[in-house]
């Protein structure tokens, strides 16, 4: 059972990390980013190659911090450009040439065949406990790191201002600052937690694949924080674990229901996050916390 | 390589591009007035080509007047689903922030396929149709399904054009996508104007996936795996451009398909888009942006 | 609007009733005991690429656990089925087979399906000391597997691309193409033939799948004019390239592997088309009484017949041969020692039992030796069964097996 309990918290702490880079793109400065998993991608590819070449993997986590932020330069750069409901196109279209270009570059990614044999966290760190436990005490550490990032990010005037830029980008450039650097750089530090999300999962797991990386990846995050309230750092925790409960409930909800076979039960499960997407948005669109519009900024 | 060998691949990226050029049709209608990119017009459509089946596993005696009904069955099915998801779920969400409704399309998607799979399963599904032999035109070969996917998605965007141009409510349609408020003050009836704008992306949606089924296999991912690309030639063509889709989609599918001899079979999807990047770095609002649109 | 608007506190606690709830189905943790049924995963494809396969994979599970408790239970044990899906997703496998080990305390988990879903649930059985059964055709698992605790029910892509070669040689073709679907077991079926084959390959186009068309990829293999296309490939991708084939008056001929080959492809495309394709599937033992009864109750439970899935067939016999190690292991005896015993009750030298009752009244007397309904089910020593091959010919609208070659 522990076992099982600390797997659901790793998922649940990996989301948690990717929400709270997701959340600095949308929730704080509105930046509609479909294509969060191509820099969750990016990040595991990065550090899970680094390691197995031989380097420490605290210089995998460096580098799955560094290429997703070099990544979401050029994304940012068009994001200045074009109107917001294109971004989430774009971002969409980026994250699947990231998985494409990962299938087809078999000599560094081993493409469809996937990459085994990833050293685990523990090995990683030399610390004396088990893969898993290790995992889930360096993803503690990185969130709780996050979260203070992103609280003292957003209270500074940096903070200020990519709000402001949510709220009224025309206003923002009325008082003579430019939108344009301060998007690119949340662009990259959004990046960068998703990325080390996805380094810390791949050492998580021991193997990954492309078909790990797919756009579903990026919903389910945008679930999350939408759920919890977006613009709000307790928004993207309640959210995500709101949706980890929903997705690994649902496992236990088809054991108390007999007569409901497991290929009913996919169907049913599919329905029920789809009813719930429409439901929260009909009916509490500022999520469970409530969002930057209800009042309460910041938090 | 021959020029012909590359004629005609890009004859085969042509009817690709068409039939997604089809579905980017109904996307682009729900973008430039309801002003949020649709993600559950793939799996209309999916539901149109499921119940244009079943029609047809049913009265398949008929012959190809059986595929006749069939289209009509579909588009009509896709078009009160559609109107449908109006109704329930996106009527209360414009002037909402179109991040919302994309959401919630999302969600409607999950829930149209989640239905579908629970009553109709996983296996895939294939019309009954005659199989007819490819034929030659100069040095290109072009299968008869291809000219009727490539007929009908021009009837079908010549058909929008008609009804955006040259009625009332193709009139009030575009008053709405140009300034929604004003629309409302002066008048328009905006329930009864969006019910025949989710109608119409309905058909279309519907149309797509019937025709992709005619050409593939029906199957309840059909219309998601259509999506993506379908959203690409929708901004390439510039939002809310009947034409513009269209075209989109056809320089999407031309682009893919004759860059195979460079860059591989496996890497194709991925051009498609980043020939929708680079135009987006040049002309950021798309390809057609000044030309006639719905807006 | 506003009054429609749930407020934070009702939706914190619709949320924690849900969290309740799904704690109340917890079952608690219990060792094994004689009266206490035996739990069982079943960790198949339900959803997502593999879902043509794995509802009929399950049910196959279910059905044989059925035969057993029927039987009177393996050991004095009636077995308990946990259905779980693995959504053809690595990520989603892995929380399953997590809950599947640690809540549902299952002896082994049976039936995964993409090589990506073994080779990623394989670590967390391998630690837990839990017995993983595969259908899945990547190499890889053979050699990762160094607890012998993973058990491979379908031929390895590299021996179906053997079989492949010794075919194209019997039929005495001189020239080939291959087309592979983008993934471990397409790429590995055609690059198995290409290793092992004498011929010239001419042409070797591998493609992303969930196309609206295959022409572009189509056009390159035929312009080379080979006498034969080998395919490492799934039914829909197979039903649209082989359509469009017909269509631009294709000549050449066909070698596919039988899970794409299938009467369902026949039906999709009609006997015209398909006249000529030659199919290549691990024998199932059509010819033992064994397949015959899993096809009688395989058609009762689903209504389609046991050649549409040849997945079902091979988890129908993870479940039995399971049964039959645990009663060869006896009462008590935990999943170790079960394991152990499954190359005992597989292999030969042995009565050859066909069902599970036979097995166990015949192990009261001896060593028995299982036919399976998908193959002799002899394990070598990765735990990987070693099939002959059938080779078979559509004409007229019927699969006729003409051939069985051995590797």
């Amino acid at each position: 059972m522990e076992a099982y309990l600390i797997a659901i918290a790793v998922y649940a702490l990996v989301y948690l990390l990717m929400g709270l880079g997701l959340n600095l793109h949308y929730g704080f400065t509105g930046l509609i980013n479909f294509g969060h998993v191509g820099f969750f991608a990016i990040g595991a590819y990065a550090s899970c190659l680094l390691t197995l070449a031989g380097y420490p993997m605290p210089l995998g986590f460096a580098l799955a911090l560094l290429l997703p932020a070099l990544a979401a330069i050029p994304i940012g750069y068009l994001s200045l450009r074009l109107r917001s409901d294109y971004l989430a196109i774009v971002t969409l279209g980026f994250s699947e040439v990231v998985r494409l270009a990962i299938i087809n570059e078999k000599w560094l990614t081993n493409g469809v065949q996937g990459v085994p044999g990833i050293p685990d966290v523990a090995q990683g760190f030399g610390l004396p406990v088990s893969g898993s436990v290790a995992a889930l005490i360096v993803l503690l550490i990185a969130n709780a790191l996050a979260i203070a990032l992103v609280y003292r990010l957003t209270r500074s005037p940096f903070g200020r201002a990519i709000q402001a830029i949510r709220d009224d980008e025309e206003a923002v450039r009325a008082l003579g600052k430019d939108p344009g650097s301060f998007k690119i750089r949340v662009f990259m530090i959004g990046a960068s937690l998703a990325g080390l999300a996805g380094a810390i999962y791949g050492h998580y797991i021991t193997y990954i694949t492309p078909e790990q990386f797919l756009p579903l990846v990026t919903f389910y995050v945008w679930v999350a924080i939408i759920l919890g309230g977006a613009g709000k750092v307790s928004g993207t925790i309640v959210g995500t674990l709101a949706l980890m409960t929903f997705l690994e409930g649902s496992r236990f909800l088809r054991d108390l229901l007999p007569g409901v076979s497991e290929v009913e039960m996919a169907s049913v499960r599919l329905f029920v996050i789809g009813l719930a997407l429409i439901l929260l948005v009909r009916f509490r669109p500022s999520g469970i916390m409530g969002d930057w519009t209800s009042g309460g900024t910041q938090r | 390589m021959t020029v012909a060998y590359l004629m005609n691949l890009a004859v085969n990226g042509a009817v690709e591009g068409l039939l997604v050029g089809l579905l980017a049709l109904a996307v682009t209608l729900v973008f430039g007035v309801a002003r949020f990119p649709n993600a559950s017009a793939g799996d209309v459509a999916m539901v149109g080509a499921y119940s244009g089946w079943l029609l047809q596993s049913a009265i398949v005696s008929l012959g190809p007047l059986s595929l006749v009904f069939a289209g009509v069955t579909a588009m009509a099915s896709a078009a009160l689903v559609s109107l449908a998801l109006y109704w329930l779920v996106f009527r209360a969400l414009s002037g909402r922030v179109g991040v919302y409704a994309l959401i919630a399309s999302i969600g409607a998607a999950f829930v149209l396929r989640s239905v579908v799979t629970f009553f109709l399963g996983h296996d895939q599904q294939v019309f009954a149709v005659p199989l007819t032999r490819a034929l030659s035109i100069g040095p290109l070969r072009v299968l008869p399904i291809d000219l009727w996917v490539g007929a009908i998605a021009l009837a079908a965007m010549v058909c929008v054009f008609v009804i955006l141009r040259m009625t009332a409510m193709g009139r009030r349609m575009r008053a709405i996508a140009d300034n929604p408020q004003l629309a409302m003050v002066s008048g328009i009836p905006a329930a009864r104007t969006m019910s025949g704008l989710w109608l119409m992306a309905g058909a279309l949606s519907g149309l797509a996936g019937c025709l992709l089924g005619l050409k593939t296999v029906i199957a309840p991912e059909m219309g998601w795996d259509l999506l993506l690309p379908a959203f690409a030639a929708t901004i390439l063509g510039s939002v809310g451009n009947p034409l513009g889709a269209v075209i989109g989609g056809v320089i999407i599918g031309i682009a893919q398909e004759v860059s195979t001899p460079f860059v591989g079979f496996t890497y194709k999807i991925a051009i498609g888009f980043v020939v929708m990047l680079l135009v987006l770095l040049v002309r950021p609002e798309g390809l057609f942006v000044a030309r006639a649109r719905v807006r | 609007m506003k009054n429609l608007q749930m407020n934070r506190r009702h939706v914190l606690a619709g949320l924690g009733t849900t969290a309740a709830l799904a704690t109340v189905g917890l079952p608690v943790k219990h060792a094994r005991a004689a009266g206490s049924p035996a739990m069982i995963g079943a960790l198949n494809p339900v959803s997502g690429a593999g879902s043509a396969y794995g509802s009929g994979m399950q049910k196959a599970i279910i059905m044989a656990a059925e035969e057993i408790n029927a039987a009177g239970g393996a050991a004095g044990q009636m077995i308990e089925v946990i259905g779980e899906d693995t959504q053809t997703s690595p990520e989603a496998a892995v929380n399953a087979a997590k809950k599947l080990v640690e809540v549902n305390n299952v002896g082994a988990i049976l039936g995964t399906w993409s090589s990506g879903v073994t080779l990623a649930v394989m670590p967390i059985t391998t630690a837990a000391g839990v017995p993983l059964m595969c259908t899945s055709g990547a190499p890889a698992i053979s050699t990762e597997d160094k607890a012998d605790l993973v058990w491979r029910f379908q031929a390895t892509n590299d021996r179906f691309g053997r079989a492949f070669a010794k075919i194209a040689d019997r039929e005495g073709y001189k020239t080939a193409a291959t087309m592979a679907f983008n993934n471990a077991s397409g790429i590995g079926n055609t690059e198995g033939f290409k290793k092992s084959w004498g011929g010239e390959i001419v042409g070797d186009v591998v493609y992303e799948p969930k196309r609206p068309s295959y022409r572009s990829e189509l056009q390159q293999v035929m312009a080379s004019n080979p006498d034969v296309i080998v395919m490492g490939s799934y039914l829909p991708d197979t039903t649209i390239i082989l359509r469009e084939w017909f269509q631009l008056g294709g000549k050449n001929k066909w070698i596919i592997p039988g899970w794409a080959a299938n009467d369902k492809l026949v039906e999709a495309l009609g006997a015209e088309v398909c006249e000529g394709v030659i199919s290549v599937e691990s024998v199932s033992n059509e010819s033992a009484e064994s397949y015959a009864h899993f096809d009688k109750g395989y058609q009762a439970a689903t209504g389609s017949p046991a050649s549409s899935n040849v997945y079902a067939a091979m988890t129908y016999d993870m479940m039995i041969v399971w049964g039959l190690a645990m009663a060869a292991a006896g009462e008590g005896a935990d999943s170790a020692a079960v394991n152990a015993k499954l190359r005992d009750v597989g292999n030969p030298d042995g009565a050859e039992v066909y069902t599970f009752a036979d097995g166990v009244e015949a192990l009261k007397s001896g060593p028995i030796n299982y036919q399976g309904a998908s193959s002799r089910l002899d394990f070598d020593e990765y735990g990987d069964v070693t099939p002959d091959f059938g080779m078979s010919v559509i004409k007229d609208g019927k699969i006729e097996r003409v051939a069985v070659v051995s590797i």
